[in-house]
């Protein structure tokens, strides 16, 4: 059984009282199309990435299988559980963390704050002490537990949005730029965090929208690519790389400071043969460095793909 | 633990919260004792001009301290019933912590029971400051049993909860602009009895008018709890009101719960809960 099972799925949100407006002659805007027949599995301990531009469809996804908003077509299901007919034991299955800030009570303290989402998870109050406690640590929030929301930092507040996202601790979380208000090093331990919940046992899976490309490459094992509401390629981030474009660019530069550049398909012999070549030459080279597509170009070939038609 | 079991949790979980965020604004309380000591006060001094006026057709106004007192308690309860919920979502809504209550796996009842329980304590306390004000520095007495009057206090206020449960629906699609709130807010306080006898709507405004009162809940809650209260009639002499907020409820409950359950699902369609 897939952690999060996506079949068909669209959804375009209605315009309100569009016949109410067009009767009274009002303008009527058209309902937008905000995802188009998407599909996709994402199995249990995976670490999956939903990369795209703003607007292209992410958070309504997101939303869809978070149960907060209601598909037009088509299904999500989370371990086995239908996101409208079952929505209520969906919510037991996950935990959603946004970069959202206006989703706690700013004039209470980050403690009574998680304290009350965990008893609405009907958690009792000496485990959710725990639990909160262990999370404060976890996420180095221990400082500010006894800070009122409205007074934390923006870095801060996100780590506090993750954490609540793991009080019931969830097999499947979505996070939704988790590092995006982090400081570097901050981000480097939120994503081994991450990593490591998806290795733990039993393993949570992970559902990740980003915009910071780099770091969907390095923690996804499988990247989905969305534009204008529709997925347009799920596979690793290398081999979406190499769909991209399959060739890289070489530099190398010799002493003396002179660059060669030039182009080679991945897996070729032609760097292999320039170098024997600058030997032969009696040349000394002191740097090689190869620029590959990147996930950046994946996007933006789609988009550009899109914009055309 | 099932729904049911967690719902004490639950409900505590929105208490305690809002006992917090309540606490956070003390200076509001004390101006709340203040001003309901200010208006029991104005109210004495204004029954005063009544004292000695007695019309067999109006038993419950002897005393018009007692009867405005009792009306003013009542109608603070019966208009938390009414508004607590819409304004509890309404809040959730533009504070944007809606989408992360309803992102916990607790369901639509208990948002509406637990949402609204804090609302429901305090008004209980400051309705009571109205009695007990009256009765410690005025010397207003109640007769009657205290029991019958909670039975008519609990199930009116069940009632106008079922209203403000169409109420918060409205504001969950509409956002703003609830029109059961304008007709209940204004119309209860004019309709129902607080102020004055309800047949003096019927001597001066004709009988259209005066039976706008017979369609309030509120009417019937007031009517049977300043009967027991005031007149001191017992269980066998308020069985019409009783029937009546019966009626109201047996209606209104399940119709309520039907039309929320839609609102939050058109919410969802449209993706606008978090709206406001």
């Amino acid at each position: 059984m897939s952690a999060i099972s996506v079949r068909n799925l669209s959804k375009t949100y209605p315009v309100p009282f569009r016949r109410l407006r067009a009767f009274f002659r009002r303008p009527v805007k058209d309902p937008v199309e905000a995802l188009r027949e998407v599909s996709f599995e994402v199995e249990t301990g995976e670490i999956f990435g939903l990369i795209g531009r703003n607007g292209a469809g992410k958070t309504t996804l997101t939303k869809i299988v978070a149960t907060l908003v209601q598909p037009t077509t088509g299904s999500v299901a989370v371990r086995g559980h239908d996101s409208v007919t079952d929505d209520e034991n969906v919510r037991r299955e996950i935990g959603l963390a946004t970069a959202e800030e206006r989703s706690f009570y700013w004039r209470l303290t980050s403690e009574q704050n998680l304290l009350f989402f965990a008893r609405l998870h009907g958690l009792s109050d000496r485990v959710a002490k725990q639990r909160i406690q262990e999370l404060f640590t976890q996420l180095e929030l221990d400082e500010v537990a006894r800070r009122r929301f409205g007074e934390l930092s923006t870095g801060n507040k996100q780590r506090l949005a993750v954490a609540r996202a793991m009080l019931a601790s969830p097999p499947v979380l979505l996070l939704d730029e988790p590092t995006r208000s982090l400081d570097p090093l901050a981000a480097a331990r939120m994503r081994e965090m991450i990593r490591l919940l998806a290795q733990q046992d039993p393993p949570v899976t992970i559902f990740l929208t980003s915009h910071n490309l780099s770091e969907v490459e390095t923690l996804c094992g499988r990247v989905a690519v969305i534009s204008r509401g529709r997925i347009r390629a799920i596979d690793t981030p290398k081999n979406l790389r190499d769909l991209s474009s399959g060739s890289e660019t070489v530099n190398i530069t010799i002493a003396g400071g002179e660059k060669i550049s030039f182009t080679r398909q991945q897996g070729d012999t032609r760097l292999d043969e320039k170098i024997r070549e600058l030997q032969t030459q009696g040349a000394t080279i002191v740097d090689i460095e190869t620029e590959r597509a990147t996930l950046l170009d994946v996007l933006e070939r789609y988009e550009a793909a899109d914009e055309h038609g | 633990m099932n729904s049911i079991t967690l719902l004490p949790r639950r409900i505590f979980a929105f208490v305690a919260r809002d006992f917090r965020l309540f606490v956070s604004y003390r200076m509001q309380f004390f101006l709340r004792i203040i001003s309901i000591l200010a208006v029991v006060t104005t109210l004495f001094f204004i029954s005063k001009i009544f004292a000695g006026f007695t019309d067999p057709q109006f038993s419950q106004w002897r005393d018009p301290l007692a009867t405005w007192l009792t009306g003013l308690a009542v109608l603070n309860y019966f208009m938390t019933g009414f508004s607590s919920l819409a304004n509890s979502i309404r809040q959730e809504q533009m504070q944007g912590t809606l989408e992360s209550v309803l992102l916990t796996p607790i369901n639509l009842p208990t948002v509406i029971v637990a949402s609204s329980a804090w609302d429901f304590l305090e008004t209980t306390f400051f309705s009571f400051l109205y009695l007990f004000f009256g009765r410690v520095f005025f010397g207003v007495h109640y007769k009657g049993s205290f029991l019958l009057a909670l039975v008519f206090l609990l199930l009116t206020t069940v009632v106008l909860a079922c209203l403000g449960i169409l109420s918060a629906s409205f504001a969950m699609v509409f956002k703003r602009g609830d029109p059961f709130g304008i007709f209940l807010g204004a119309g209860s306080a004019l309709f129902s009895g607080v102020f004055f006898p309800t047949q003096l709507l019927k001597t001066y405004a004709g009988p259209k008018l005066g039976n706008i009162s017979l369609v309030l809940p509120t009417t019937h809650g007031l009517d049977g709890i300043r009967q027991v209260l005031i007149e001191g009639h017992g269980f066998d002499q308020v069985t019409q009101p009783l029937i009546v907020l019966l009626g109201f409820l047996v209606v209104l409950l399940p119709f309520s719960l039907w039309v929320f359950g839609r609102a939050v699902r058109r919410a969802k369609r449209e993706g606008s809960l978090i709206q406001y």
